[in-house]
């Protein structure tokens, strides 16, 4: 009778790690699932590197001028400046003010992740229907442009920074 | 009388043996687990980059091993309409010659740059065979980025091959000519072959942190067949060797006159001796007309430029550039072991393989071990130079390649297969037959000095009935073997582009990381890149030529309309793709443009030139499928005849 | 003079007719497979004439220095049919007169015919085989490249065979016919049926 029990339970050790075996495979494809929509509390500050921004107060003129040289070259085919019509995405007017700083930034430096993971850059894409192009833009040019948006912003919404948190 | 029967009975038996007797056919099995040992999974790379030449096809294939999955196509020599090279206006003068622009060219051999002898894979350099030029490409970009003209040559077949620190590329005259600064020099009767004829050996000088290449200096050799060549490696790293045939110096039906010398020869020059007497300034300056195209790198353009004369050396009037060793018989392939020590000889109609040893050749050179001389260049005593000879190694020996661990290979073309020999006993250790005629074969790094010794492949002519057939014209093949176990284990075969002559492989670890992913949109200083959409715009610079200013991003051309274009006019397409991601080319094609589309690299600008033909209405596309809006991505462009009152305007979502 | 019997002179009729196939089929037959032929290249030798790769063979052979193979190399050509309709005629009398000495003739002149050609065959391929061209562009010492006489045998990188082919079974079956007729005219079944009853 014992000698059965050792069989048995040998048998069952076995089909144990034969499962491992399986849940291993089974986690890869949970991964794969991830890639896809997730419900969970929307971060106000967007996912990525950028979790706070200090904001300077006046604007500085250099970073506007360089803002403005990057986005004439990266972003201008596809955001109007000067209004909040969606040319291929959104205009930029009252961007500063509909999101936090660090929200923006992320989206600039994080396309592809904030495109997959973040509600409100998913609602975008929803309504937009062509994914933000990763324009390979460093943090310190994020903030640049930044400091453009805030300035597009004061000069044609006649306020600016309202996302701030 | 039971015998009479018997006698029958026998006789009856023998007729059916006789037919059922045959011998069994070689095996064409690969083993049994071949096909986890070439299995690369999704997502996973190939150990091995496998840079092809494409022979008539005048491109270059980029192929993975051991998956035998082509990547890329690489244009070369030859125009490409799939991206626009040799098309588009930035591409045009890579093809240019001192015949005019040559649209295709024949690429047979490879050569990736070295130093010490170990692959650096910085660039590839190819041949062409049909009107002499070398290439070189870039490989952080895959693209070629310079051609430079062979004056002097005919069928530049013994070349790209290269010295041990890519100092040098080679680039020997199949077909003898003659030359000569003025035209009595060469027009002069075929028959005069012996008198007129010459054989230049160039050595192409490459810049060590550029690339750039440019003619160093030519050597005036005897008017025989430079067929391969290979450059020396540690003690013999100040040598290069050439095959030569056709050493009976005939004119006219060669398969038959140029076959009947019992030996030719593998010449050897000494390149140090022969760059240090040209230092001194005792070559020639002859005129010589070739092109020298260079792609610019800030630009995105090509420029062409005619160079005039090069340094020619009369080897006669030097005792120690060039000495012949005797080998039989119509030598193909020269190749030399990946430590230096051995020069193997590949007479393609010689029913033996001899080795040459270096140390005994330079022994025979100081002893002045001579049995003849060509012009007053010594020929080296066969027996003296002689490591030994593979006996009955099959048939049509053409190229070997070596493992680095003392085994060499060497294709037989007419018996088919690839035979595995010890280079020190030069016993044959193993043999596979090839389906069918092989050429060529390669062993990552088998040509340099430090080779990887674990896949050979071979590169055949013919594939008859090896794959689903297509018509009278069939692919050519590869066939992957495993070396790994010491003997020749076939894995895979597979279809090739075009029809591989040589190729070379090298760990993808040498260049994988390194590889451009776009080009700085900041950083492009091509004179009509538009930098944003804001300075996307249409300019008319004379009375029949337009130039336009075009963006494209994601999902859309700036400006999409244009009006006041006229029949007659040659509109530039200076398209500039604003994007700064990986893998998002832009195409650009318009109807009735009669040269091809240009597939735009993001940060890159690519020009098509256009002349609409007849009043209407003409749409513009992108032709890579580039996003989810891919198929929005168009406009129009209004042509309407010359001298019509449409101003000249344009936009984008109607600003 | 023997008359012979019914059966016999039936078989001796059959393997005379049977002779004309020699009109209408190949009577021999050369193979030559090598790596790149895996489905082989053959020739066809007729009654009159060559069929077959011709070319694809001349083509290879010519680097090794070997004549170009055409029907001109075989004179007999000329005269075969003519000697092999002599022998069915022989065969047809012997057949029809039913006398025993026409049909050992008939016999005897098929062996003759089967040596004769195989005598010939010889002669050509040994002829074919070493008497190459000097200027050859592939030399080997000592190497020649006559084709077996029957059978398999390698060249190099060329397994070649040779045999008969339909016609030449078919004559070699009305060979076979007449012999078994001679037999059974000379009583060597009847003594043997005996002996086994005994």
């Amino acid at each position: 009778m014992k000698w059965i029990l050792i069989v048995f339970s040998f048998a069952i050790t076995v089909i144990i790690i034969a499962c491992g075996g399986d849940t291993q495979t089974d986690e890869r494809t949970t991964d794969a699932k991830d890639m896809g929509v997730e419900q969970r509390e929307p971060d106000p500050r967007g996912i990525g590197e950028v979790t706070n921004v200090d904001l300077t107060d006046p604007l500085d003129e250099d970073m506007i001028r360089r803002g403005r040289q990057i986005s004439d070259v990266k972003c201008a085919s596809c955001h109007h400046y000067d209004t909040e019509e969606r040319l291929v995405g959104p205009g930029y007017l009252n961007v500063t003010n509909r999101r936090s700083p660090e929200w923006i930034m992320n989206m600039i430096t994080n396309v592809d992740v904030m495109l997959d993971k973040d509600p409100v850059a998913q609602k975008m894409l929803e309504e937009c229907l062509v994914r933000m192009p990763d324009q390979n833009i460093s943090l310190e040019e994020a903030r640049e442009l930044l400091e453009f948006m805030r300035y597009n912003d004061e000069k044609h919404a006649g306020e600016r920074d309202g996302g701030v948190l | 009388m039971t015998k009479s029967l018997m006698f029958i009975g026998s006789a009856i038996f023998f007729m059916i043996a006789l037919y059922s007797c045959r011998p069994p056919a070689p095996g064409a099995a690969a083993t049994g687990d071949a096909a986890s040992r070439v299995y690369v999974p999704p997502g996973e790379h190939d150990e091995f980059y496998n840079i092809v030449s494409g022979g008539f096809n005048g491109q270059i294939s980029v192929v993975g091993l051991p998956s035998g999955r082509t990547f890329k196509i690489i244009p070369v020599f030859s125009v490409n309409p799939e991206n626009g090279y040799g098309f588009s206006e930035e591409t045009k003068p890579m093809l240019n010659t001192t015949h005019g622009f040559i649209p295709w060219d024949d690429l047979h051999h490879i050569a990736i740059s070295t130093t010490d002898g170990v692959h650096d894979a910085r660039w590839a350099f190819a041949n062409a065979n049909n009107t002499p030029r070398v290439a070189r490409l870039d490989l952080t970009t895959f693209n070629t980025v310079e051609i430079l003209e062979i004056p002097n040559s005919a069928g530049n077949h013994s070349s790209p091959f290269i010295t041990e620190n890519t100092e040098y590329v080679v680039a020997g005259t199949r077909f003898s000519v003659p030359f000569g600064e003025e035209e009595e020099d060469v027009d002069v009767p075929i028959e005069t072959y012996k008198e007129n004829f010459r054989g230049a050996i160039t050595f192409i000088s490459v810049d060590p942190d550029d690339g750039e290449m440019d003619i160093a200096f030519q050597i005036d050799a005897p008017p025989f067949n430079y067929d391969l060549a290979r450059g020396g490696k540690g003690i013999s790293g100040d040598w290069f060797f050439f095959s030569c045939y056709n050493t009976e110096m005939a004119h006219t039906l060669l398969e038959v006159n140029a076959s009947q010398h019992d030996k030719d020869y593998i010449m050897a020059i000494n390149w140090r001796k022969a760059e240090q007497y040209v230092r001194e300034g005792r070559a020639e300056t002859v005129r010589a007309r070739y092109a020298h195209n260079k792609m610019d790198k800030a630009t995105h353009m090509a420029s062409s430029e005619i160079k005039e004369d090069v340094l020619m050396l009369d080897p006669t009037e030097f005792e120690d550039i060039i000495y012949f060793i005797p080998c039989p018989k119509s030598p193909h392939g020269v190749d030399v072991s990946h430590d230096g020590k051995y020069i193997v000889g590949s007479g393609k109609l010689a029913a033996l393989i001899p080795v040459f040893s270096f140390e005994k050749m330079i022994e025979a050179i100081e002893n002045e071990d001579f049995e003849g001389d060509i012009n007053g260049l010594p020929i080296l005593n066969y027996e003296s130079v002689l490591h030994g000879e593979v006996e009955r190694p099959g048939l049509g020996p053409l190229h070997t390649e070596f493992d680095g661990r003392g085994n060499a290979f060497t294709t037989m073309f007419v018996s088919s297969e690839v035979v595995m020999w010890d280079i020190e006993t030069l016993e044959i250790i193993d043999r596979a037959p090839t389906y069918y005629s092989v050429g060529h074969l390669m062993i990552p790094g088998g040509c340099t000095a430090e080779p990887h010794g674990k896949y050979l492949v071979a590169y055949n002519k013919i594939t008859k009935d090896r794959f689903l057939p297509t018509g009278p014209e069939l692919c050519h093949s590869a066939q992957l073997f495993d070396i790994s176990n010491g003997r020749l284990e076939l894995l895979l075969d597979f279809p090739t582009i075009g029809e591989p002559h040589y190729a070379e492989a090298f760990p993808a670890e040498l260049i994988k990381d390194k590889q451009v992913r776009f080009y700085d949109i900041n950083e492009n200083q091509h004179p009509y890149v538009t930098r944003g959409p804001g300075q996307a715009r249409v300019e008319r610079e004379t009375e029949d030529r337009v130039r336009v200013y075009m963006t494209s991003i994601r999902s859309h051309f700036r400006p999409d309309n244009i009006e006041g274009i006229f029949v007659g006019d040659t509109v530039y397409f200076h398209v500039t793709n604003l994007e700064q991601e990986w893998d998002l080319p832009h195409g650009f094609a318009i109807k009735g443009a009669n040269n091809a589309e240009i597939l735009i690299m993001p940060g890159e600008t690519l020009t098509l030139k256009w002349i609409p033909d007849r009043v209407g209405i003409w749409p513009f596309y992108c032709t890579d499928f580039c996003s989810a809006l891919h198929q929005e991505m168009s406009g129009y462009v209004r042509v309407s005849p010359r001298g019509a009152d449409v101003p000249l305007t344009y936009s984008t979502g109607g600003r | 003079m023997r008359k012979i019997g019914l059966t016999s002179r039936i078989l001796v009729l059959v393997a005379a007719v049977a002779m004309v196939s020699a009109y209408f089929y190949p009577i021999w037959q050369i193979k030559l497979w090598a790596p790149q032929y895996p489905e082989g290249i053959g020739m066809q030798i007729w009654i009159d004439r060559l069929t077959g790769d011709l070319a694809s063979i001349n083509k290879m052979n010519f680097y090794i220095g070997m004549a170009e193979i055409d029907e001109a190399m075989f004179p007999e050509f000329d005269y075969l049919k003519y000697i092999i309709g002599f022998i069915m005629a022989v065969g047809i009398v012997a057949g029809i007169a039913g006398r025993r000495m026409l049909m050992n003739i008939f016999l005897g002149l098929l062996v003759l015919l089967g040596i004769g050609a195989l005598v010939d065959m010889y002669l050509w391929g040994y002829d074919y085989g070493h008497n190459l061209d000097p200027t050859a562009a592939i030399k080997i010492p000592g190497q020649s490249y006559q084709p077996p006489l029957i059978g398999y045998e390698q060249l190099l990188n060329f397994l070649a065979y040779s045999g008969p082919d339909t016609a030449g079974w078919i004559l070699s079956g009305s060979a076979l016919l007449v012999f078994v007729a001679i037999l059974i005219e000379y009583g060597v079944f009847r003594r043997l049926f005996k002996r086994k009853k005994s």
